[in-house]
C-alpha cells in the first residue's frame, strides 16, 4: 500500500492504495466515481475510462493509481460542475449519444481538444475521436455535436471580445 | 441548478417533435447508472476461468492452491454443480422448433468444446485476488479434434459436437411449399419447372464471415439473496421477464422470490443481451447458497470470445429470371455455422431461420425453394446481432440481383425497381406477411436524391483518367415488431406489448415497461405519446423499465418492439385512461358527452361544444384520485391503467440504401464517397431519435462488412479478443449518411407508427459491394464474400484479369 496525495474535480484526496491498483479502478470504486467506464481489457482501445490529468485527456485504465500521485484529475463528474458545457448541452441537442457508455470518455477528451483545437474541421474531428470506440450512433451525430460545440465557444469568445 | 437541455416550449403536438432526450442529463454527467456501477454492500467478485482449447476433454481440475488465497471464498467447477444446478434446455427457453438441443450446465463438464467456454468460477472478496486465483487453478486438458467446417460437419463420418445428438446439425428445414415433405418436394418440382424455362440463371455460393455486433458494455450480473425476499438479480438484459421465468424454473426458486432488474442504463445490446445466458444461471446460484451478494462484470476478453459472434453463413443461390427482367423464382441452400449452441432462446439457429424467412426481401417471387442446415461447430454458439439472421441471407439476395442485372445488361436499379412489390399487403413465398407500407414510394424517393444519368456519365469520363468510381443499391424489408403470431413458434414467446400508465394527484404520469432499451430513447419517445395523449409536457411524464418486480410482463427490448408494440400499449392505456377521466368530468359539469367531446391540451381539459367548461388536467386528476366522491354510478377512483397491445397482423418496415464508391484498381482500396438512404418508419415520434437509430444502424452494417471479423485458428484458438484484433469503425473509417423519409403511417397502430431500426443493416453491405462491383464493371469483377476489404478486391481484379487472359 502506498499513501497518496492528488485533487480530484476540485477536491483534495489522501488516499491509500495498493500499488497494483489501476488508476480507473481508484476512481470507480474507491473514489465512487463511476462515470468513468470501463469497456475494453485495459488496452487503452476503447477510451471510455478517459479522464483528464492536469488538462491532458488520458486513459486511466493505462496508469495505476499511484502515477496520479500529486496531479490534479478531472473526471466526467468534473465537467461543468456547476452548469452544463457548450460540448454537454450539444452532445444533447445534437443526439450524440444513445446508450452513453462512451459518452464520458468521449467528453473527456474533445473538451481538451477543443482547448487546442478551437475551430476544428470534421477530418480533425473524425481524427480526434479514434481513440474513442461508440457502438451506437454511427458518430455522424459526435461530428454534429462537436461541431456545434465549437460554434458556440466561438461565438462566446467574440462575445467577451 | 444544472437544466436539461431538453427543456424548451414547443407547442402541444409532441409526436413528431424533434427533442432531445430525457435521457441525456445523467449520462453527459457521469450519472447514469450500468450494471457495473451498481454495488451492494459485502459484495463479492466473480470471475470465470475459461477453456484454453476448442474441443478437448478435461482431464482434472485442481483448485487447492486458488482455494488457499486470503480473499477467495468459493471455486465452482463443472463437476461440483451439475448436482446441484438442472441443466439446459429447460422450455421456457427452448423454441417451439424441432432441433437437437444441446444439453450444458453454467460451467463445462467433462468436455470443452469452444475455445472460451466456462470452466470454472472463482468468488472473492476483491476482483484483483479473483483474478490471481484463477492463474492457479490447473485444469488438465486432453486436445479433441475440433470440428470447425460446418460443411464436413455435415458428413456422416465426422464427428459430433454433442456426442448425445444424432448428428452435427442442430436445426433443418424447408421453407417453401407446405408443412409435409410431399408438398415441399412437389413444390421443388414447379421451382425446377421455372428454373428450366428460365431465359437467365443465376447460379452463386455467397458467404458471409463471422462478426455481428459488439455493444460497449459487456454483459455482467449483481445477484443478492435474502431468505424473506428470495433472488434480487441485476442482469445486463434486454428481456428481464424471461429471465425471470428461466431462473425460477432452473434454480427451483418459487416465483415470488425471484425479481429481475435490467439496470435503467445498458451500454447498448444490439440483440447480444436478449439470449438466456448460462453464467447468469451461475451467480444467481453462487449469492443464493454463499448468501452474499455476488457480481460478475464481464471482461472484454470473454465477451468477444463468447457472445456477439454472428452471420456466419454459406447461401448457396440460384436467380431465375426472364430476358425482360421478370424475377420467377430463387433457390437458396443456406448452412449455418451455428457454433456450439449452448445459448438460451436462441440456440445459435434461430437467427438463421428468420434470416431465411427474410430472404426473398421485398420483390415478387413467383415461388422458391428455400432450405436451411444450422451446424453445430466448436465455436462460440451464435448470439442474435442486429439485423438478426438476415444480414447473410440479404447481402446474398441483394448482390445476386445486381448479378441478374449484370447479366441481363440492365440498370440494377431498374431491375429492383421492376420487380418491387407494388402493393401491400403481400404473402411472401416464405409466409411471411407485409402488413402495409409503399415500397415504390420509398424506392423513387431515392431515386430522386440520386442522379443516376448524371452519375453514370461522370463515371464513364473518370475511367478515362484512371479513377473508378461505382454505384450500388440494395433494399430491405425488416419486422416491425415481432407478432405473437411468429414469436410464439420462434421463441416460445408472446409479442404483445404491455404497458402501466400511472397519473400521480400533481398532474404527473409514470410509464412502468417491462421491456429493458439499451439506449433507445424509450424515455423520451413513451414521454411524447403520453405527453401528447393528455396535453400535457414530457417533463411531466417519468418512464421506468426493466424491473420484473414492478412492470408488466413485457417480451423484452428486440425486434423494433418500442416504436410498435410498447409505444401502442402505452397509447391504449392512455385511451383507457381519457375515457374514465371525461366520463367523471362530465359528470361533474352535468354534461352527456363521448371523451371525443373534450379536448386535452396545454395542461387544459375543454368541453369543446362549451369552452367555458374547461379545468386543468392536475385539478381533474387530483380530484378522481383524491376525492372520489359524487362519482358516477358504480365509478370508482384512482388513475391506473395496464395495457396489452397486440397489432391484427405483423408488420413491417422498409428501407432502401444507395451509395457511391471509389476503387483504387492499383491497391484495391476504396472510399466510400455519398451514403444516402431512404426509409419508411410510418408516423415519427422522434426524429432526433430515429435517424441516429438509422445513422448508427447503416454504419454498424459498414463496419460489419468491412472491418470485423471473429477469427478462429485451424486448432479452433479465437484470434480476434481484444479490439487491436477485432476491429469496430472509429470516426475515420466512416462516412457521413444521409437519412431520407417516405413513410406511410402503419394502419394497424393506433399512431401510426412502426418499429424500427432492428434489421437496418441488413441492407448495407449489398449496396456496398454492389458499389464496389459497378465500379469494377470493366473488369467483370463480381464480389460473393465478404469481409469486403481492399486485399479481396485486388485479388479480384488479379482473377479476373487473368481469366479474361485465358
Amino acid at each position: 500500500m502506498k499513501k497518496i496525495s492528488l485533487t480530484v474535480n476540485g477536491e483534495q484526496y489522501e488516499e491509500y492504495v495498493s500499488n497494483r491498483l489501476l488508476l480507473v479502478d481508484f476512481l470507480r470504486d474507491q473514489l465512487g466515481l463511476t462515470g468513468t467506464h470501463i469497456g475494453c481489457t485495459h488496452e487503452g482501445v476503447c477510451g471510455a475510462c478517459t479522464i483528464q490529468l492536469d488538462g491532458e485527456a488520458v486513459k486511466s485504465c493505462l496508469m495505476l493509481a499511484v502515477q496520479a500521485d500529486g496531479h490534479s484529475l478531472t473526471t466526467i463528474e468534473g465537467l461543468g460542475q456547476d452548469k452544463l458545457t457548450p460540448l454537454q448541452e450539444s452532445f444533447s441537442e445534437e443526439h450524440g449519444l444513445q446508450c452513453g457508455f462512451c459518452t464520458p470518455g468521449i467528453l473527456m477528451n474533445i473538451s481538451e481538444f477543443l482547448e487546442k483545437c478551437p475551430e476544428p474541421s470534421e477530418t480533425e474531428i473524425r481524427n480526434a475521436l479514434i481513440g474513442n470506440l461508440c457502438r451506437c450512433t454511427g458518430y455522424v451525430h459526435i461530428v454534429k455535436a462537436i461541431q456545434r460545440a465549437a460554434e458556440i465557444r466561438r461565438q462566446q469568445r467574440e462575445n467577451i471580445e | 441548478m444544472k437544466k436539461n437541455p431538453r427543456t424548451r416550449k414547443t407547442d402541444n403536438n409532441w409526436i413528431g417533435a424533434r427533442l432531445s432526450r430525457k435521457e441525456d442529463l445523467r449520462l453527459i454527467t457521469g450519472s447514469g447508472a450500468y450494471l457495473s456501477d451498481i454495488s451492494i454492500r459485502g459484495m463479492l467478485h466473480a470471475t470465470f476461468v475459461l477453456s484454453e482449447y476448442a474441443h478437448a476433454t478435461i482431464k482434472s481440475i485442481n483448485t487447492t492452491e486458488a482455494s488457499k488465497m486470503p480473499g477467495v471464498i468459493e471455486i465452482y467447477t463443472g463437476e461440483n454443480i451439475k448436482e446441484k444446478i438442472k441443466p439446459m434446455p429447460q422450455p421456457v427457453v427452448v423454441p417451439n422448433l424441432p432441433a437437437e438441443y444441446p444439453t450444458f450446465w453454467p460451467l463445462a463438464v467433462d468436455k470443452v468444446k469452444y475455445h472460451g467456454e466456462p470452466v470454472a468460477l472463482v468468488i472473492a472478496r476483491d476482483k484483483y485476488v479473483a483474478e490471481d486465483a484463477t492463474e492457479l487453478i490447473e485444469i488438465e486438458y486432453e486436445e479433441l479434434p475440433p470440428i470447425l467446417n460446418p460443411e464436413n460437419a455435415l458428413e456422416n463420418e465426422s464427428p459430433l459436437v454433442h456426442e448425445e445428438s444424432r448428428s452435427n446439425q442442430i436445426f433443418g428445414m424447408t421453407f417453401t411449399g407446405g408443412l409435409t415433405e410431399e408438398e415441399q418436394d412437389a413444390n421443388a418440382k414447379k421451382v425446377e419447372t421455372l428454373f428450366s424455362e428460365a431465359d437467365v440463371v443465376l447460379k452463386e455460393r455467397f458467404t458471409v464471415h463471422r462478426t455481428g455486433l459488439t455493444p460497449m458494455e459487456p454483459r455482467g450480473a449483481l445477484c443478492d439473496w435474502s431468505e424473506s425476499d428470495g433472488l434480487t438479480a441485476y442482469i445486463t438484459t434486454q428481456r428481464p421477464h424471461i429471465d425471470r421465468l428461466a431462473l425460477i424454473d432452473i434454480l427451483d426458486i418459487p416465483g415470488e422470490k425471484v425479481r429481475v432488474i435490467a439496470p435503467r442504463d445498458q451500454g447498448g445490446g444490439f440483440g447480444i443481451k436478449a439470449p438466456f445466458y448460462r453464467e447468469n444461471i451461475l451467480i444467481a446460484y453462487a449469492a443464493k447458497e454463499l448468501k452474499r451478494p455476488v457480481r460478475w462484470v464481464e471482461s472484454r476478453e470473454q465477451s468477444l470470445m463468447s457472445v456477439g459472434q454472428e452471420r456466419d453463413q454459406i447461401n448457396d443461390l440460384e436467380i431465375a429470371a426472364t430476358k425482360d427482367g421478370k424475377l420467377l423464382a430463387m433457390r437458396n441452400r443456406c448452412i449455418a455455422d451455428n457454433g456450439t449452441g449452448q445459448s438460451g432462446v436462441y440456440w445459435g439457429f434461430v437467427m438463421p431461420f428468420l434470416g431465411n424467412i427474410e430472404m426473398p426481401n421485398a420483390y415478387t417471387w413467383e415461388n422458391g425453394h428455400l432450405t436451411l442446415q444450422s451446424v453445430s461447430t466448436n465455436k462460440a454458439c451464435l448470439t442474435p446481432s442486429r439485423a438478426f439472421g438476415h444480414f447473410p441471407t440479404r447481402f446474398a439476395i441483394e448482390r445476386g440481383i445486381d448479378m441478374v442485372a449484370n447479366k441481363l445488361g440492365v440498370e440494377p436499379s431498374d431491375l429492383r425497381r421492376q420487380n418491387l412489390i407494388p402493393n401491400l399487403p403481400y404473402t411472401s413465398i416464405t409466409n411471411e406477411y407485409y402488413d402495409s407500407g409503399d415500397f415504390l414510394k420509398v424506392w423513387d424517393n431515392l431515386l430522386s436524391r440520386v442522379d443516376l444519368a448524371q452519375f453514370r456519365t461522370e463515371q464513364e469520363e473518370k475511367r478515362k483518367s484512371g479513377v473508378y468510381l461505382g454505384i450500388g443499391f440494395a433494399c430491405g424489408v425488416e419486422l416491425s415488431g415481432v407478432a405473437s403470431e411468429l414469436l410464439v413458434p420462434m421463441e416460445n414467446q408472446p409479442g404483445y406489448g404491455a404497458a402501466t400508465v400511472r397519473l400521480d394527484p400533481r398532474g404527473k404520469v409514470r410509464v412502468f415497461g417491462g421491456d429493458a432499451p439499451g439506449g433507445q430513447g424509450h424515455e423520451t419517445t413513451t414521454a411524447q405519446v403520453v405527453a401528447a395523449a393528455f396535453g400535457i409536457s414530457p417533463n411531466d411524464v417519468v418512464v421506468s423499465t426493466g424491473d420484473t418486480g414492478i412492470t408488466p410482463f413485457g417480451a423484452g427490448s428486440i425486434g423494433g418492439r418500442a416504436g410498435s408494440y410498447f409505444a401502442s400499449a402505452v397509447s391504449k392505456a392512455c385511451v383507457e385512461l381519457k375515457s374514465k377521466i371525461t366520463k367523471i368530468y362530465a359528470h361533474d359539469i352535468e354534461v352527456d358527452a363521448p371523451p371525443e367531446a373534450f379536448e386535452f391540451k396545454d395542461g387544459q381539459i375543454t368541453y369543446l361544444p362549451d369552452p367555458e367548461k374547461n379545468d386543468s388536467f392536475e385539478k381533474i386528476v387530483e380530484r378522481i384520485i383524491m376525492f372520489p366522491i359524487n362519482l358516477p354510478d358504480k365509478e370508482v377512483g384512482g388513475l391506473e391503467s395496464t395495457a396489452f397491445f397486440e397489432a391484427e397482423k405483423p408488420m413491417i418496415c422498409f428501407n432502401a440504401d444507395c451509395c457511391k464508391v471509389e476503387v483504387d484498381i492499383e491497391t484495391g482500396d476504396f472510399k466510400i464517397l455519398e451514403w444516402i438512404t431512404s426509409e419508411d418508419v410510418g408516423t415519427v415520434i422522434n426524429p432526433l431519435i430515429v435517424d441516429g437509430q438509422m445513422q448508427g444502424a447503416v454504419i454498424q452494417g459498414i463496419s460489419n462488412a468491412v472491418l470485423e471479423q471473429f477469427v478462429y485458428d485451424e486448432n479452433g484458438l479465437q484470434m480476434s479478443t481484444n479490439f487491436e484484433n477485432y476491429k469496430l469503425a472509429t470516426a475515420a473509417d466512416v462516412p457521413n449518411v444521409e437519412i431520407t423519409y417516405a413513410t406511410t403511417p402503419c394502419p394497424h397502430t393506433p399512431l401510426g407508427t412502426r418499429g424500427v431500426g432492428e434489421g437496418r443493416p441488413s441492407s448495407v453491405p449489398g449496396a456496398l459491394t454492389n458499389a464496389v462491383c459497378d465500379a469494377l464493371q470493366p473488369f467483370q469483377v463480381q464480389i460473393t464474400s465478404l469481409p469486403l476489404r481492399p486485399e479481396l478486391i485486388w485479388r479480384s481484379l488479379q482473377q479476373a484479369q487473368t481469366d479474361s487472359s485465358d
